[in-house]
């Protein structure tokens, strides 16, 4: 038998989702197949409703009527929980509560999704904290102060007590980041979430989730339609089309030398590759 | 290049001393002012025609505000707009009656991230594009029908389309709209305010290639406001970079990106991720801004 850490942290098999809409069946995703391995990160890139959301909420299994898994498996091979087929789990499953409650964290583009605005930054994380792990009050505060600072916010203490509005984009987006990473998942998957911000802070989250993923060895399903974060950030690199992967491979290989016409189309067209207009 | 602009030229349009304060409200019952925000701070730049100028910076920087001053969408707090007319007559929009202004609008015109938000959404293709012809009184019956389909044509929709409504339309399309309702009017400078932002990279190119192409055919210069450098770089002649309300630095395209003089400059390069992974980025760029500033 093959050592299970050598076996990959996630692997999506000929997964498929569709919506059946009146018009008909959207199949947003169609039998995609990928693997992440432990401690890498892997970019699911492509151009807007390329099924690259639809890929993300299928694995943590939020896909809601009149959409719905059709087929395909999502091996998520947990060193806390053992290997479970995410596709297959039911809607109430203790499973999936487990693995939304801490396994697999989610961050989003536009972070007051995550967060409620009636209730400070810091109750929000220690609520998290409270909920998943064996600690008392003062200790998931404490905890929280110390995330709060892992993020890199200063006065961590201060802004345990502020609320959402009162935080600049950049800092409800470490917010975020910082109540994902509280029950220290094994897998973070986040949703185009720098692309709302300027490039200095956007800088500053990549980075961030980078220092942070080497320090906690999480793997990180990075999904973005900026070729420049791809190659800044992930290791290997997944180009979506039409609900399919048409191109799987590391970054230096698919974006020095892609082998598919849609990826070289793709990289083609980035303001910088391309020649002057002139 | 096709369109080198020639400093010989006198300007299209010199902006002077520009600066647009807001006040600053104090929240409550009864609000007071409590200070001004200083959204542009004093812009003076020249603009030579058939020029494209980009203007970056980060959000909040004052790009949107300038563009919106210098087409008299609001009132400037000071400074002068001197735009050249087609009649060589040179005149201060800043400083222009509204009467005096409005036979003037046409000839600089604005583009839009999402050119129909301020729109009715049930106004049709043909009435979006045809309706600054209306509002001017410039054309009516046959000849605005003509125009319409001309310049849907010339943008690359289809005469047939005028009939339909926007949100039929993919965000490409809809930006060639928002296009073709500038365009009709003959401006000879068009404002685009992140024209293309929102637009996924083929169609992005797909629009910038039009407006390339518009510009030649119809002598236009653009101030081309984003955010995004690496469209910058790539579509404009000269860029100036603001940062609170200021230009920091303004200097020919290839100047700022191959030699940025000032720090901001460099740092904002600097955070840019390159699609090459072996041209490293600057992670740090936001504690070594906020070094910047101390
Ligand atoms: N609730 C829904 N109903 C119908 N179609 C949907 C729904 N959500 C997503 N889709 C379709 O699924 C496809 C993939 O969407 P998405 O995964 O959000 O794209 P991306 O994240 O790559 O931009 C799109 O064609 C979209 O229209
Ligand atoms: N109508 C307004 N009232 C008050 N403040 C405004 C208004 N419009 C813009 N501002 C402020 O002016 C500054 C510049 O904004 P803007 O020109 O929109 O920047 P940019 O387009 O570079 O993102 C910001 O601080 C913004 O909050
Ligand atoms: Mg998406
Ligand atoms: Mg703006």
């Amino acid at each position: 038998m093959p050592d299970p850490a050598e076996l990959p942290l996630l692997e999506v098999e000929n997964l498929s989702t569709g919506f059946f809409t009146e018009d008909g069946v959207v199949p947003a995703v169609d039998g995609v197949s990928f693997s992440l391995m432990r401690g890498r990160t892997l970019a699911l890139v492509g151009e807007s409703g390329s099924g690259k959301s639809v890929t993300a909420y299928s694995i943590l299994r939020l896909i809601q009527p009149p959409g719905r898994i059709t087929g395909g498996k999502i091996l998520f091979r947990s060193a806390r929980a053992g290997e479970i087929d995410l596709a297959a789990l039911g809607e109430k499953s203790e499973a999936l509560y487990k693995v939304r409650g801490g396994l697999i964290s989610m961050i989003f583009q536009e972070p007051m999704t995550a967060l409620s605005p009636v209730h400070s930054v810091g109750s929000q994380i220690a609520e998290a904290i409270l909920l998943h792990r064996k600690v008392d009050k003062k200790e998931a505060r404490r905890l929280t102060v110390e995330m709060l600072g892992q993020v890199g916010i200063a006065q961590a203490e201060m802004c345990f007590d502020q609320y959402p509005h009162e935080l600049s984009g950049g800092m409800r987006q470490r917010v975020v980041i910082a109540m994902a990473l509280v029950c220290r998942p094994e897998l973070l998957i986040a949703d185009e979430s720098t692309t709302a911000l300027d490039v200095t802070i956007q800088a500053q989250i990549l980075g961030l989730i980078k220092t942070l993923q080497r320090g906690l060895g999480c793997s990180v399903l990075l999904i973005t339609h900026d070729f420049g974060v791809v190659a800044q950030v992930a290791d290997d690199v997944a180009v979506m089309h039409h609900g399919k992967i048409v191109e799987h491979g590391t970054v230096r290989a698919v974006l020095k030398n892609p082998q598919h016409a849609y990826t070289r189309a793709l990289l083609e067209a980035l303001p910088s590759r391309r020649v002057r207009v002139a | 290049m096709t369109h080198n602009p020639s400093p010989a030229l006198s300007p299209l349009l010199s902006v002077r001393g520009l600066s647009k304060h807001f006040p600053v409200m104090s929240r409550g019952f009864r609000p007071k002012v409590t200070g001004v925000t200083k959204a542009v701070d004093d812009v003076s730049f020249d603009l030579a025609p058939g020029e494209t100028l980009g203007l970056v910076g980060e959000s909040g920087s004052g790009k949107t505000t300038t563009a919106r001053c210098i087409l008299r969408a609001i009132e400037p707090t000071a400074g002068q707009v001197l735009f050249r007319l087609p009649d060589g007559r040179t005149v201060d929009l800043a400083s222009l009656s509204d009467r005096a202004l409005k036979p003037l609008r046409q000839h600089a015109q604005m583009v839009f991230q999402d050119p129909f938000s301020s729109l009715n959404p049930r106004m049709t293709v043909g009435d979006i594009v045809g309706e600054p012809l209306v509002i001017h009184r410039l054309a009516r019956g046959p000849e605005l029908a003509e125009r319409v389909a001309e310049t849907l044509r010339r943008v690359g929709l289809k005469p047939e389309h005028r009939v339909r409504y926007p949100h039929a339309f993919s965000g490409g399309q809809r930006q060639r709209i928002g296009i073709a309702r500038a365009l009709i009017m003959r401006p000879s400078l068009i404002v685009c305010d992140e024209a293309t932002s929102a637009l996924d990279v083929t169609i992005q190119a797909q629009v910038l290639d039009l407006l390339k192409e518009l510009q030649a055919e119809f002598r236009l210069t653009y101030l081309f406001v984003a955010h995004n450098l690496d469209v910058v770089r790539n579509f404009c002649d000269r860029v100036a970079v603001m940062r609170r309300g200021k230009i920091v630095e303004l200097a020919p395209t290839a100047r700022i990106f191959a030699a940025p003089e000032h720090p901001y400059t460099k740092l904002l390069l600097s955070a840019i991720p390159s699609s090459d992974p072996d041209v490293p980025m600057n992670f740090g760029v936001a504690e070594e801004l906020a070094k910047l500033d101390r």
